[in-house]
């Protein structure tokens, strides 16, 4: 009886999720058009999916192999079910194939129902709980019907009755498993997860070493084209197919600064809250976490619906959107490679660049930078005020340099300008030939493109690049990883191209060359606050770490540091915009510092430093790298027998400070 | 009977502004304020219209300013085309005459030329409407009264009820202008109509300069004899920078502070 | 190097300073040489007042009356300096300078006062023929004084129709003014609801083209009245130079004020009746605005408490009892003491205030950014190195909630002590 009745629902369940598969691409093809090369990205999916993919699914070891138990055995089952019930092709090792996949994907699943029985806060729960049961009907159940297949049980083995239910379970099994997963299970994952991964908007983040973080620019010139996203069908298409490969495994939410402020966002929230637009509906039927502050089931939307409302209540509010600092923590940590910060900002430019409504200061800080160049509003003409006394060389006059030194809005931060000046101090020392744009530099737009405004981005930018594109340099060295991401991530997009160094690089390189020389540490205990622009966005890890190593600083790492380490809470145009929650991040992160033991952290971004010095009642000093640098310098012996006119050059260094 | 409360035209006036510290075209603070304030109006006033009026050259900078004040949501502004230099108040006052709204509202004071503040006056004396400054809220309208709420210094109000048609002008005192989006900014409309425009030769003939700093003006020490005048000029300089009081005693402290509070005059 | 001359650096100073009290004796001591001196560097100086005396608004006077005090011995200038004002009275005079007032609170403001000084160096420029003063002043006032002040004529309409904001009345009586007193210049302070509303509309109905913001005038023969101004425009970026038209709207230190003669003040009425103008504006009286509700923005004086304030009741009330607008630093807010547009900084308000007074704040960058254009700043905290104390122009160093009750129990019994006179 099982023999006929088994091709046809393995046909029918096949034929059904082909039916799905069908509806689920039709969801994802109302967003709009984005190129992307089909059969390359479909050949390029195995080493996606096996290398990038599991390269982030490996950070958790447990989970990564019951992953790959339960996958693998699944996808193998399934395969080899088609072929052996399917067709009836049970002779030889096929089948004995078929019980060896099964067998292993009932393991993997016994682990995943261990893992349901005390879910942790960030998993989703709802359907989620059922997971491991059907996976566990469906392994069995092929396992069953394929022992009389091969022979170990005769072929009449046991009552009809038994038959009956064994057909039940495989329905079961089929139902979640191949039937789900295109139409809307959590099997769903599977299917559009694969897509994704082929399909990706940012192909040329995948590969050894290889990232792609800058955010893409807008087209201002056609102006049919709408600035950002207003309802679900304004992302690309495959914007869409990503939100539909979330697992909601709740990563991003365990590692989202916002999240954990209490500030209500949760990227995992969010992109379901994508998935819901996409398909219409409401949030009820979400099981996760929700929005801090924020009760699930009162928001609803459609494709062609506003995600925002402008009055009342849609998909999301506005504040959720304005709460992210865009510390990319939440994409580091995605397995399904989701891009949430993309989303984010694509939201934003429609909220500022439609609506006009950047929240609390965010209005003021986009006029100040049209009128002004620079957020605080400050005279353009004082950006060198600080360094009256540096006599620091201009671009203008030297045309050439090796080094442009580009100096950020920091310039007009009392705070930074000791930075800024400890690092004209270490640059004088190692003797590199660097000038500066003085008040030809504008801010570099990282704002105002994060807060949503792409033409005052652009048109800074644009600005920027022909200031200069007068000039000839080999790189450029800022102490400002958001100018550095900016100028060495964005800019290329608008035609200018440059290699950029973070200060922290370049000192760890003019160390190595010997250019510089440190007296011994005397300080106390120290950490490092890895700032989400240097780490996450351009994978620098190291360098700063090499050179609190080469001042003879060991660095007392914290418990969230490298690309886990957690945002201070200014990026995004997040302390512009101001959401309340129920902490505050560099609160929070200054915390990390203090169970860390330090007495002093290291940061390398004025960013930061303005973020982590604003915490009252603080355990920790804060400094920058460049200080501590700037403090340890000592003559390098050997140049002092060699060269006076060095020697003088390293005295110009000590008057600087 | 008609309605308790029915849209009003409403006509604001903008101009070219400046920004205080570049000196770029801008939309202008005061005249933004005005806006803001007739887009409340509308909100208030249900089927009232808001029509902008923008009287000058036509020229990439003084568009760019001009659609600032569009990007806060109108897809019109009506721009009364004249050559730079020209007196813009004939062709403002002969557009409104043509087609009267019930309520003007303009900034107290441009932030280029001479800007004297005379416009709203010249309008109202041409128009024979009357006239309020420093508005600060419109409370409602009715039967062709507006009440309204006048600012005072120390942010204190004054309430009036003004006869439409009437001007009134804005200051700093007014709510504060929404952003002004990017979007709806470049697809508005500019509807340009040339109007025969006098320039203004007197402005022509004065003479204009950058601000200067003016002189900082020496305390005048009001005392009973010289010596007393000198005692106290003398303590002035040698204030310098701020005075702190260090191991004093609470009432000592405040008595301090009492002094100062009547200094300036801000206690009543 | 047949002659050495003797320099006394501090007598060379103050005949330099003209704003010292012992300004002209020294001069007059110093006789012949007065318009000649020795300068710091050696180099001859020239004083091309020397003749006559100096007046009030550094003009060169000669007084007729023969009680010209420029040369009077230093001691009498001790003894008599309470009475040392002259009296003057323009008894016919060549024309008029009409000033209108704003009169705050009842008063002549200090602006008012700069204004007359204005007003007398218009009147005064030629001692051949001198000009008078006119005050037009509105409704019911608490001055008394007039001719300190600098006014020759005081004409006073007092009217219930001129009360509060009656720019239509107004108007009308002004315009009798001119028809009947035909005033040479018009001058008004240019301030918001003094005289930049009503100066503007008499020029409108006098066709004339007022300057405004206008801050300096100088003579100059080539121009109508005899003077140019240098007047602010484009939102104070500009300086504009023209001849000084018939009406003028003045800022604050345009001059200074009088303080070395009397005038007489003397009452003047109009012949004719002022025709009652028909107002289309209605003034409903004055809103009660509790300080405490007021915008931050627009508040003149702020009680603002950051993280050392324990006694956030205390705060409240000291707030009430000074009439003071409250603000918080973001620490307090965060800590749900204050309410987040109470909150003062690069993320809150900034404040425009006349007195600041910051409760134990510590003074963090972003929070000073906030409070940059504040005029005054007071602080009180228990920290005498912390930044708020350098910005500060007062600092108490203490408790706060001890301080702010010290302060508290004085200003009620300040405002007792008033009441009981009253
Ligand atoms: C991006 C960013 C934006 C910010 N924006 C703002 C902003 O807009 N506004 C703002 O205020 N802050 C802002 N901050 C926070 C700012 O950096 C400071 O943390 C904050 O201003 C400190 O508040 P505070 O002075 O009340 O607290 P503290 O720094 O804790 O100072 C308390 C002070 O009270 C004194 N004190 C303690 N007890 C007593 C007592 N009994 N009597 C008298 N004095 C006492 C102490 O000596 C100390 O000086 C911002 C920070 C960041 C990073
Ligand atoms: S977005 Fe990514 S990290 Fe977040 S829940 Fe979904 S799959 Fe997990
Ligand atoms: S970028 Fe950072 S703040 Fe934004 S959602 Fe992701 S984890 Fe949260």
């Amino acid at each position: 009886m099982l023999e006929t009745l088994l091709p046809i629902l393995i046909f029918a369940a096949l034929g059904l999720a082909v039916i799905g598969a069908w509806r689920r691409v039709r969801l994802w093809r109302q967003g709009r058009p984005s190129a992307v090369p089909l059969l390359k990205g479909l050949a390029a999916l195995p080493r996606r999916y096996l290398v990038d993919l599991h390269h982030v699914v490996e950070r958790d070891k447990v989970m990564s192999n019951t992953h790959v138990a339960t996958a693998g055995g699944f996808v193998a089952a399934a395969v080899l079910m088609i072929l052996v019930h399917g067709f009836g092709l049970a002779q030889g090792v096929l089948g004995w194939l078929l019980l060896a996949a099964s067998a292993t994907m009932f393991v993997g699943s016994l682990f995943v129902a261990r893992r349901r029985r005390n879910p942790p806060a960030r998993l989703s729960k709802g359907p989620w709980m059922r997971l491991p049961k059907s996976l566990m009907a469906f392994s069995l159940s092929v396992f069953a019907i394929t022992l009389p297949a091969v022979g170990i049980l005769p072929a009449d083995f046991g009552h009809w009755l038994l038959a009956l239910a064994l057909a039940a379970v495989v329905v079961w099994g089929l139902g979640e498993m191949v039937f789900g997963m295109t139409w809307g299970g959590p099997m769903k994952h599977a299917f559009a997860g694969a897509l994704h991964l082929a399909f990706h908007r940012r192909a040329e983040r995948f590969g050894e070493g290889n990232r792609s973080t800058g955010l893409k620019a807008l087209n201002l010139d056609d102006e049919a084209a709408p600035l950002g996203v207003e309802k679900p069908a304004d992302f690309t298409w495959n914007q869409l197919l990503g939100f539909d490969a979330c697992v909601q495994c709740g990563r991003c939410e365990a590692m989202c600064p916002a999240f954990a402020a209490g500030q209500p966002l949760n990227p995992k929230k969010l992109i379901q809250d994508m998935v819901v637009g996409l398909a219409g509906g409401s949030d009820a039927n979400y099981a996760g976490s929700p929005y801090p502050g924020k009760p699930v089931g009162e928001h609803h939307g459609t494709p062609h619906g506003p995600i925002v409302a402008r009055e009342g209540k849609a998909l999301v509010d506005a504040e959720t959107l304005w709460s992210c600092t865009t510390c990319r923590a939440c994409v580091e940590e995605c397995p399904m490679m989701i891009e949430h910060v993309d989303a984010i900002v694509d939201m934003r430019r429609h909220l500022t660049l439609e609506r006009g409504q950047t929240p609390n200061k965010g209005a003021e800080v986009l006029d100040n930078l049209i009128a002004t160049d620079n957020p605080g509003g400050f005279d353009p003409g004082s950006r060198l005020h600080w360094a009256a006394d540096l006599n620091l060389p201009l671009m203008a006059d030297v045309k050439q340099a090796e080094v442009l030194l580009w100096l950020g809005d920091g310039a007009f931060d009392m705070r930074n300008q000791r930075t800024l000046r400890a690092l004209v101090k270490v640059l004088r020392a190692a003797e590199v030939e660097f000038a500066v744009l003085g008040t030809e530099e504008r801010d570099s737009g990282d704002v105002a493109r994060r807060l949503g405004d792409e033409a005052t981005f652009q048109s800074l930018a644009k600005r920027n690049i022909t200031t200069l594109a007068k000039y000839r340099f080999q790189r450029i060295v800022t102490c400002d990883p958001h100018s550095f991401h900016v100028l060495g991530n964005e800019y290329g997009e608008l035609g200018g191209q440059y290699e950029v160094r973070h200060h922290s690089t370049f000192i760890a390189e003019l160390y190595d060359a010997g250019r510089l020389a440190f007296a011994p540490w005397k300080g106390g205990s120290v950490t490092y606050h890895d700032p989400c622009y240097l780490g996450r966005y351009n994978g620098e890890y190291e360098a700063p770490r090499n050179v609190l190593k080469a001042l003879g600083i060991e660095v007392k790492e914290m418990e969230r540091s490298g690309f886990r380490s957690r945002c201070c809470g200014g990026g995004g145009g997040a302390p512009i915009t101001d959401i309340p929650g129920e902490r505050r991040i560099p609160d929070m992160r200054m915390n990390d510092v203090k169970e860390s033991g330090a007495e002093l952290v290291a940061v390398g971004c004025p960013q930061c430093t303005a973020m982590l010095e604003g915490v009252v009642d603080a355990t920790a000093e804060v400094r920058d790298i460049a200080e501590l640098v700037a403090d340890a310098l000592v003559a390098r012996p050997a140049v002092e027998a060699v060269d006076a006119s060095r020697r003088n050059a390293g005295k110009t260094a000590e008057e600087v400070i | 009977m008609r309605p308790e409360q029915q849209g009003i035209e409403v006509a604001v006036l903008v101009s070219v502004g400046r920004h205080p510290i570049t000196g770029r075209a801008r939309r202008a603070d005061q005249d933004a304020r005005g806006l803001e304030l007739a887009l409340g109006l509308e909100r208030q006033l249900p089927g009232s219209r808001v029509g902008l009026l923008h009287a000058g050259p036509r020229s990439e900078e003084n568009e760019s300013a001009l659609r600032g004040y569009l990007g806060m949501g109108l897809d019109t502004l009506t721009l009364l085309e004249q050559a730079e230099g020209s007196d813009a108040i004939p062709a403002l006052a002969e557009h409104l005459a043509a087609a009267p709204p019930q309520l003007v509202i303009t900034g107290a004071r441009a932030e280029r030329g001479e800007g004297s503040g005379l416009l709203p006056y010249a309008l109202a004396e041409r128009l024979g409407w009357p006239l309020v400054n420093g508005l600060a809220a419109v409370e409602k309208v009715e039967n062709g009264v507006a009440t309204l709420l006048q600012a005072l210094p120390r942010g204190q109000r004054r309430r009036l009820k003004v006869r439409l048609p009437a001007i009134v002008s804005v200051d700093a005192a007014a709510p504060a202008a929404r952003q002004s989006a990017f979007g709806p900014a470049r697809r508005a409309e500019l509807a340009a109509t040339p109007v025969p425009a006098e320039p203004d030769r007197e402005l022509a003939e004065w003479q204009l300069a950058p601000a200067r700093k003016r002189p900082k003006r020496l305390k005048i020490v009001k005392a009973a004899s010289a010596r007393d005048r000198f005692k106290a000029a003398a303590a002035k300089a040698e204030g310098g920078s701020g005075q702190v009081l260090e191991g004093v005693s609470a009432e000592q402290g405040a008595e301090a502070i009492l002094k100062l509070l009547n200094e300036e005059g801000v206690l009543r | 190097m047949s002659e050495i001359r003797r320099r006394d650096p501090r007598r060379e100073w103050i005949a330099r300073n003209r704003l010292h009290p012992e300004h002209a004796s020294v001069v007059a001591e110093q006789g012949g040489a007065a318009s000649e001196w020795l300068g710091p560097n050696g180099v001859i100086r020239k004083n091309p007042r020397a003749i006559g005396f100096i007046g009030p608004n550094g003009i060169k006077r000669i007084d007729r009356s023969g009680a010209q005090q420029g040369g009077q011995a230093a001691s009498a200038a001790r003894q008599a300096a309470q009475d040392s004002r002259r009296n003057v009275t323009i008894e016919a005079p060549a024309f008029l300078v009409a000033v209108v007032p704003e009169l705050s609170g009842g008063r002549l403001s200090a602006h008012d006062k700069d204004l007359l000084g204005l007003a007398r160096r218009l009147a005064d420029a030629d001692p051949e023929r001198p000009g008078a003063v006119l005050a037009v002043v509105f409704g019911e006032h608490k001055e008394d004084a007039f001719g300190e002040a600098g006014i020759d004529r005081l004409l006073h309409l007092d009217d219930d129709a001129y009360a509060g904001f009656a720019p239509e009345a107004r108007l009308a009586a002004l315009s009798a003014v001119e028809r009947e007193l035909a005033p040479r210049h018009w001058l008004l302070p240019d301030s918001p609801l003094g005289g930049a509303d009503l100066g503007r509309r008499l020029a409108l109905r006098l066709s004339e083209r007022p300057a405004t913001g206008v801050w300096q005038i100088e003579a100059d023969a080539e121009t109508p009245l005899g003077w140019r101004c240098t007047a602010r425009g484009a939102a104070e970026s500009l300086d504009i130079q023209r001849p000084l038209p018939r009406v003028a709207l003045a800022l604050a230190e345009c001059a200074e004020p009088v303080d070395e003669t009397r005038h007489a003040a003397e009452p003047l009425y109009l012949t004719e009746s002022i025709p009652s103008a028909f107002s289309r504006i209605e003034d409903l009286g004055q809103v009660a605005v509790d300080p405490a509700g007021v915008a931050l923005a627009e508040a003149e004086f702020i009680l603002s408490g950051g993280n050392g304030v324990k006694d956030w009741d205390g705060f409240h009330h000291a707030a009430k009892v000074l009439g003071a607008t409250e603000g918080a630093s973001r620490v307090a807010v965060d800590d749900g003491f204050m309410a987040r547009h109470r909150q003062v900084g690069a993320t809150g308000t900034w404040v425009t205030a006349r007195v600041y007074l910051a409760v134990g704040i510590s003074g963090a960058i972003q929070h000073l950014q906030g409070i940059q254009t504040c005029d005054k700043v007071v602080a009180i905290n228990l920290d005498p190195g912390c930044d708020m104390i350098k910005r500060a122009d007062l600092a108490v160093i203490g408790d706060s909630a001890e301080i702010l009750a010290a302060l508290v129990a004085m200003v009620e019994q300040q405002r007792g002590g008033q009441r009981d006179a009253a």
